[in-house]
């Protein structure tokens, strides 16, 4: 073989065996994968396609066999609604409270309740607590402590300023939404952390200790960075979540006990997804409530991908990717 | 910090002790702190009222049927989303999580119409379908966690001549304690807790005790007796948190290693 | 530290690309579902053909009012399967959407003509006219809300029946705050007009710096049936809230309707009724039994459990009040039973109706209190025995002649646009952020575009 053939003949070899390697790799990527595709073209995609055309019919709820095409009226009929605009503000402004503080309350929680004392597992699970209550229970309980009257705050602030009768959820509704959320969230996302902390060797952070750092900054320099993928996860979940919140503002409407289409949370607690299912349930507008949620979507995608795409600064993985 | 769990258990606190109240007392102005007789009966009412066991039982059946299956496709997936390259990778990982992102409301109808056609409602089958498919958050999750584990890992295992799922059972896995057992609590929770989708897709016989918790608690009239539902909830969460407690210990199992050294 | 703890950067470039590609990616599923869509709505529409065996009917309805008790019974006396679904709306449209509706369904009043304009429920006056067990001159006058002659509720063939129902004008009144005010209790033979009504109501009232100790009259079960307190108000002079075709609200321009408006806006800024400012935890019969309120409109299924450890033996029970002196005291609600135009097994179904209405559930129900009986012939089986029993049952007889009436409930929209367009702009106007005629001009803005979507909806038809 003369010395220019050798290295085609080489090359190609190599190069089928990349293919075929590259071939194996993708079929085992997909393999990982295979419950969700199948999964999502059998359960989820039809329906959403179904969703998706529902928001350019005038669809009531039963008229389905005279339904008729309205194409984007519904789309810029939501764009154009006063009512749906303040609804994304409140919704936006419940979002910028609560991912922040919420975020940081399950990172406190979790990084101080690591260790193994002795009370950690009690104090894990009162802490955990809110979360497992359901939403009903929970916002009943959560009104009934704002009572003006009956409630345990104003009882409480009434010995330290007496005469004091402030009514929340008249006068600060969405803090007392805001506070409910992050409440029945916090022990969740502590979960979350704990279990990512728990994916951090030991060595690192003893390596840290042993250069001389502190344990402040050892938490953040080590213990963060590495934790970011898990923070990241929950700032993006909480995104999700908060944008999507329908059932705590009716809840705490003052005045009802329970979700029915008609409640009118106060003017502040008008969230997004409410004025949807308001369009829906009582209007009966479902083809304009579906355009109102599909605009939602868009705006969380929106969100997600600026998350996504400024991740880089601040998240690190273990693998390249 | 303990004065911190007080006062955030504070309304907890309340639950049990609004449970213990006569409906009287419940809103009662100028406060009641203390029932003047503790109703306990009130908790045998909540057993009776919504028929607990069957329900009950309904429920502890349909969320392990879930969890069980849904931690591990999403493990699976997860683990392929974090640890595998693909064609397409980037942009089904951002599918996945689109799909989180519809408020679930717009697709209750079509869901409802898919599962009518194929004459699966008032089963328990949309759960099992739905565990087999994965869910979007468990995804989601499984991946960021396995995503920070060095790559060492692997490495490691490919030089012992490991094929790729016995990299996912024997080194992943042992070491994904914390992440599996959070996402089983978090999937029970779902199920326990929802009834949305019960309501949509159950009929009374076979529906979830979250249903019947939201309705049962009432006067003949339909007006709720909130000192019953107190104690249904007291009742609804004690296995929940029995759960929690002793599955706690897995979260914080102790410290991983990289497992390289030795 | 080995170089892979680097952070590394995910990539930004894909992200682009993604959302364009998605984009049309997702086109295509659209218009393949486009495609697929009209396919799956036209195999809905084939009847299945019945199946053998035992006949099986579906019940939608609400747990307490048909527990699993009653279904038994009625499955051993009907021989037929009973299916019992819970009553929730998304279930509702998604059953007719998948083809299968319930056979049997739970409606209230205010959507029965909605319904009827979608042509979703069954005839059944001949059913009616066969029955022996539900005869056409039993009904009880409540019934009127579910018969339609094609155009009008009120008249004409019936299409359902109520499960039981209440005059619900009447009052309550708790003798503890007028005692407190020194001020007579009304009398129970002497109808009170609306503004005696407010007048008495300001007196009785009572507040002490924030915290509240009476609410001096409180109604429309917490502003969830504002409008039909207002269209009973106006029925006396055979005036509606809403032109004569129903296509618009009309309030402004009517100064009679304006007067009723004004007189229910008044109560709330007196501080008189429960309202957004000064709102309680519980609903207004809680509070009721809670000694909180001094005059409460709730119709006669409120005297079962009026008496509280706390109000008892200082309740009364009060006739309607009258705005104008002629007096008008039909049920608002008439919840009841229809059977679904597209079900399958219609004699089964009303097989299952007719025990459900007249046979031993109805006789439980009536014996329970909780409401007068959809059949005349069951009236005597409302209990009687206590003191406060006897004076509400004294009172009743003279309001049930009141309510042969029905209310017309406009068929376009739903059944709490109204009420939700006022709790929504009641806020700003008692905070002052509004003034009242804007407020007015708001609610018509609201439930006038409502009514326009709702008339192109049944233009489709």
């Amino acid at each position: 073989m003369s010395a220019a053939a050798r290295p085609i003949a080489g090359s190609s070899v190599r190069a089928v065996a990349w293919r075929r390697r590259s071939a194996r790799r993708a079929l085992t990527f997909y393999a990982f994968l295979s419950p969700w595709l199948v999964g999502f073209a059998l359960l989820t995609a039809l329906p959403l396609a179904v969703a998706l055309l529902m928001s350019f019919t005038d669809y009531d709820g039963f008229n389905l066999d005279r339904v008729g095409f309205v194409g984007l009226e519904n789309y810029t009929r939501a764009l154009a609604d006063p009512d749906a605009q303040h609804a994304l503000q409140r919704t936006l402004i419940l979002m910028v409270t609560v991912v922040p503080i919420g975020v940081g309350v399950q990172l406190a929680l979790a990084l101080l309740l690591d260790q193994r004392l002795r009370f950690s597992g009690l104090l894990r699970t009162i802490f955990y607590l809110p979360h497992v209550i359901p939403v009903v229970g929970g916002a009943w309980v959560w009104k009934l402590f704002t009572d003006p009257n009956g409630g345990l705050l104003n009882a409480i602030i009434g010995i330290f300023s007496p005469d004091t009768y402030i009514r929340w959820l008249v006068e600060y509704p969405t803090v007392v939404l805001s506070v409910f959320v992050i409440w029945a969230a916090a022990g969740g996302g502590m979960v979350i952390f704990l279990a990512g902390l728990q994916g951090i060797p030991a060595e690192y952070r003893e390596a840290a200790m042993i250069d001389g750092a502190s344990p402040w900054q050892v938490t953040r320099f080590v213990t963060l960075p590495l934790l970011s993928p898990v923070i990241f996860f929950q700032v993006v979940v909480g995104v999700i979540a908060t944008l999507q919140i329908l059932q705590q503002p009716i809840l705490l409407t003052p005045g009802i006990t329970g979700i029915s289409p008609g409640t009118v949370p106060p003017r502040d607690n008008y969230v997004f997804v409410g004025h949807a299912y308001n369009a829906i349930f009582v209007n009966h507008l479902f083809g304009y409530g579906a355009a109102l949620l599909w605009i939602l979507f868009a705006l969380v995608l929106l969100l997600t991908l600026v998350l996504f795409r400024t991740s880089g600064r601040w998240v690190f993985y273990g693998v390249q990717q | 910090m303990l004065a911190l769990a007080a006062i955030f258990s504070l309304p907890v606190v309340w639950v049990l002790i609004t449970s213990i109240k006569k409906q009287s007392e419940y809103a009662a102005s100028p406060i009641v702190l203390f029932p003047a007789v503790p109703q306990w009966i009130n908790y045998q009412l909540a057993v009776t009222m919504a028929d607990f066991p069957k329900y009950a039982t309904n429920s502890v059946f349909l969320s392990s049927a879930y969890t069980i299956l849904v931690v591990i496709t999403s493990a699976l997936v997860g683990f392929g989303f974090a640890r595998h390259r693909g064609p397409g990778r980037d942009r089904l990982f951002l599918l996945v999580i689109g799909t989180m992102m519809l408020p679930t409301l717009v697709l209750f109808v079509p869901q409802f119409v898919m599962f009518a056609r194929l004459d699966l409602t008032n089963s328990y089958w949309p759960w099992i379908l739905w565990g087999l498919a994965a869910s979007p958050y468990h995804v989601f999750l499984f991946r960021q966690f396995f995503a920070a584990f060095p790559r060492e890992l692997e490495d490691a295992a490919e030089v012992d001549g490991c094929g790729p799922l016995r990299v996912f059972l024997q080194i992943f896995i042992p070491n994904a304690g914390p992440a599996l057992a959070a996402s089983a609590i978090f999937a029970f929770l779902w199920v326990w807790g929802d009834y949305l989708y019960p309501i949509l897709l159950l009929n009374d016989q076979n529906t979830t005790l979250a249903v019947k918790l939201a309705k049962a608690y009432v006067d003949p009239r339909g007006n709720p007796l909130q000192t019953i539902t107190m104690a249904g909830i007291v009742l609804y969460v004690l296995p929940l948190v029995a759960l929690f407690f002793a599955a706690q210990r897995y979260i914080v199992r102790g410290v991983v290693t990289t497992g390289l050294e030795g | 530290m080995s170089a892979d703890t680097k952070p590394t950067l995910n990539a930004p470039h894909g992200q682009l690309r993604t959302t364009r590609r998605r984009l049309l990616a997702g086109a295509g599923a659209v218009a393949a579902a486009a495609a697929v869509a009209p396919l799956a709505v036209a195999c809905q529409q084939q009847p299945t053909s019945k199946k053998s065996g035992p006949a099986k009917v579906v019940v939608m309805t609400d747990s307490h009012e048909f527990g699993d008790d009653d279904r038994k019974l009625l499955q051993d006396t009907t021989k037929i399967e009973i299916e019992l679904v819970e009553a929730d709306l998304t279930r509702l449209y998604a059953m007719y959407a998948a083809g299968n509706p319930p056979d049997i369904f739970r409606v209230q009043a205010a959507g029965i003509p909605q319904y009827i304009s979608r042509r979703m429920l069954k005839d059944l006056q001949p059913y009616f006219a066969n029955s022996k067990v539900l005869k056409i001159d039993d009904l009880a006058p409540a019934n009127n809300f579910y018969k339609s002659d094609g155009k009008k509720v009120g008249t004409g063939d019936l299409y359902g029946m109520v499960k039981d129902w209440s005059p619900d004008f009447t009052l309550y009144a708790y003798k503890k705050p007028f005692a407190e005010a020194g001020v007579t209790v009304p009398s129970d033979s002497q109808p009170l007009t609306y503004d005696e009504l407010a007048a008495l109501a300001k007196k009785v009232n009572k507040k002490q710096g924030g915290k509240r100790t009476y609410w001096g009259f409180v109604h429309s079960n917490n502003d969830q049936w504002i409008d039909r307190t207002a269209m009973n108000m106006l029925a006396e002079k055979n005036q509606s809230l809403y032109s004569a075709d129903f296509s618009k609200l009309v309030i402004a321009a009517n100064p009679e309707t304006l007067k009723v408006v004004r007189y229910l806006f008044d109560l709330a800024k007196d501080d008189v009724h429960q309202n957004p400012l000064d709102p309680s935890p519980n609903w207004m019969g809680a509070d009721f039994n809670e000694g909180q309120i001094a005059i409460l409109q709730y119709g006669f299924w409120y005297s079962a459990m009026a008496e509280s450890d706390k109000t008892k033996g200082n309740v009364v029970f009060l006739p309607a009040p009258t705005w104008s002196g002629v007096r008008r005291d039909p049920t608002m609600t008439a919840t009841g039973w229809v059977i679904s135009s597209q079900t399958k097994d219609p004699d089964a179904a009303w097989a299952v109706f007719e025990q459900y209405m007249g046979g031993k559930p109805a006789q439980d129900r009536a014996k329970s209190g909780w409401g007068v009986p959809g059949l005349k012939s069951m009236y005597p089986l409302m209990p009687q025995e206590t003191p406060f029993q006897k004076q509400v049952q004294k009172v009743l007889q003279a309001e049930l002649k009141q309510s042969e009436f029905t209310l017309a409930f406009n068929p376009y929209i739903g059944e709490e646009t109204f009420a939700t367009s006022w709790k929504k702009h009641l806020e700003p106007a008692l905070k002052g952020s509004i003034s009242f005629d804007k407020f007015v001009a708001n609610i018509e803005a609201d439930i006038n575009t409502a009514i326009a979507d709702g008339k192109r909806i049944a233009g489709n038809n």
